[in-house]
């Protein structure tokens, strides 16, 4: 997707097992403004479905989900 | 109080034994929906994902009641944890987590003695978690199975356990709702694998063709496994007859339902061929034949001692729709009356099947969770 996503705050969760990578993003996307993008790396398969779950359950948008290898990047704006 | 844990086969027992807990699951909805944990009685569950206890601790401690054993399940074990830490500083008394995760449930199997006769026994592997069946037929100290699960440690312990070793697997088709155990226990046990070359011609490993009317036998004294060609699930479906008595279906006969012909592709050809196969062949066995299928759609179809098995005779009558079709073209309008998709992993874990493709354990867990489907009508 677009390249131009500002990103305000990035958190390195590869090798953490659920659930600490969505404990992690719910702690992170509270330190930064509404509006504004966070970027996460996880490596746990799980968190492909956990991390748009976690997003339904908050209100949270999940801009972008990229793969690359086992690492998988996640785009997410505050909304609220 | 602490928190506890509990093992897949506990889980097993309690949902056998009518325990009184509740089960809450705390994967994300979508995994839910897709497996949840089924067994022979109603399940008290609920799901409330872990992500909720995160965001909202207090109204998702509110959803699971208090005077009641909790037994917690997730993915892969650290959420179950997670939530059941949360529960416990919240005063509640009876709380546990299972071991390893959903996918030890996913490969649980549990043997169940099916008959004991002059010179063999005969056990049923139930998998509740993929809603399946495989077979062991132990003969003085040899043991063959019968379309065996991944989970292969189990079949080598249990071969060990009963004083004998594993000769022989035998596959009744190239599955496609999950993946085989025989090419593991090859590896690692040296057995011959029995399969049907229609299958099985394009595989990767070694295994002796099962050619229709063709008979193994354990030494000199032990039972026959007969050989019956009975295509139309796959155009290699085949069937083992013990003792001329006990008939492993593999997913062509189902105490509910026939196996869905429809899952290559080739509905119309496969189709005519499960007509043929039912015409000629099932509806000529003899009405006492006991019929072990590979699948079971509800664990309703079991019968008291919650064993998977039921005559020829009992399963025409119980499918009569099925069974008193007598013309091709309206067997095949009412198949394709029945079609629904299939999960789009079927087709690479054939491929796996036949050893075309390897791939690693955590994708193997992820690929072959979840219930099959495999019958040609659904309740």
């Amino acid at each position: 997707m677009n390249q131009e996503i500002k990103v305000r705050k990035t958190l390195d969760l590869k090798g953490l097992a659920c659930p600490m990578p969505v404990v992690k993003i719910s702690k992170g996307i509270k330190e930064v403004e509404v509006g504004e993008v966070i970027e996460a790396h996880t490596t746990d398969p799980g968190s492909l479905t956990d991390v748009p779950a976690w997003g339904r359950t908050t209100g949270h948008d999940i801009v972008d989900t990229r793969q690359d290898g086992e690492v998988i990047y996640f785009f997410i704006r505050r909304t609220s | 109080m602490a928190l506890g844990s509990f093992t897949a086969d506990d889980l097993f027992e309690w949902l056998t034994g009518q325990n009184d807990f509740l089960l809450l699951d705390v994967r994300n909805d979508v995994e839910f929906d897709r497996f949840k944990v089924e067994g022979p009685y109603p399940v008290d569950m609920v799901n409330v994902p872990y992500m909720e206890f995160i965001e909202m601790e207090d109204e998702s401690v509110a959803r699971v009641p208090q005077d009641k054993k909790v037994r917690i399940v997730c993915a892969k074990e650290g959420s179950s944890k997670y939530v059941g830490e949360i529960l416990v500083n919240h005063g509640y008394t009876d709380v546990a987590h299972m071991k390893v995760g959903i996918k030890a449930w996913g490969n649980l199997l549990s043997p169940i003695l099916l008959a004991k006769r002059e010179g063999y026994q005969l056990y049923q592997f139930r998998r509740p978690g993929k809603a399946s069946c495989s077979y062991g037929l132990v003969s003085g100290k040899e043991m063959m199975v019968f379309d065996p699960a991944k989970n292969f440690k189990f079949y080598l312990d249990f071969a060990k356990k009963n004083g004998c070793t594993i000769t022989k697997t035998f596959e009744t088709h190239r599955q496609a709702d999950y993946i085989s155990g025989s090419n593991m226990l090859r590896h690692s046990a040296a057995v011959e694998i029995v399969a049907p070359e229609d299958d099985f011609k394009e595989a990767k490993f070694p295994y002796t063709s099962a050619r229709h009317g063709e008979i193994h036998r354990f030494g000199s004294d032990g039972p026959e496994v007969e050989i019956i060609h009975t295509p139309g699930h796959t155009p290699g479906s085949t069937c083992y007859l013990i003792d001329g008595k006990y008939l492993i279906t593999g997913d062509t006969v189902f105490i509910q339902s026939i196996g869905r012909p429809d899952l290559g592709g080739m509905v119309e050809e496969w189709s005519q061929m499960l007509f043929q196969t039912m015409t000629d062949i099932l509806l000529n066995l003899d009405p006492d034949t006991i019929i072990l299928p590979g699948h079971y759609m509800e664990w309703d179809e079991a019968d008291e001692n919650l064993i998977f098995a039921a005559t020829m005779g009992k399963i025409k009558e119980h499918n009569a729709e099925i069974y008193n079709i007598d013309d091709e073209k309206v067997f095949f309008d009412f198949i394709q009356a029945n079609m629904r998709p299939q999960p789009e992993e079927y087709a690479k874990i054939r491929e796996i099947n036949a050893g075309l493709v390897e791939i690693d354990e955590e994708q193997q867990e992820i690929m072959d969770i979840g219930k099959n489907e495999c019958a040609a009508t659904m309740r």
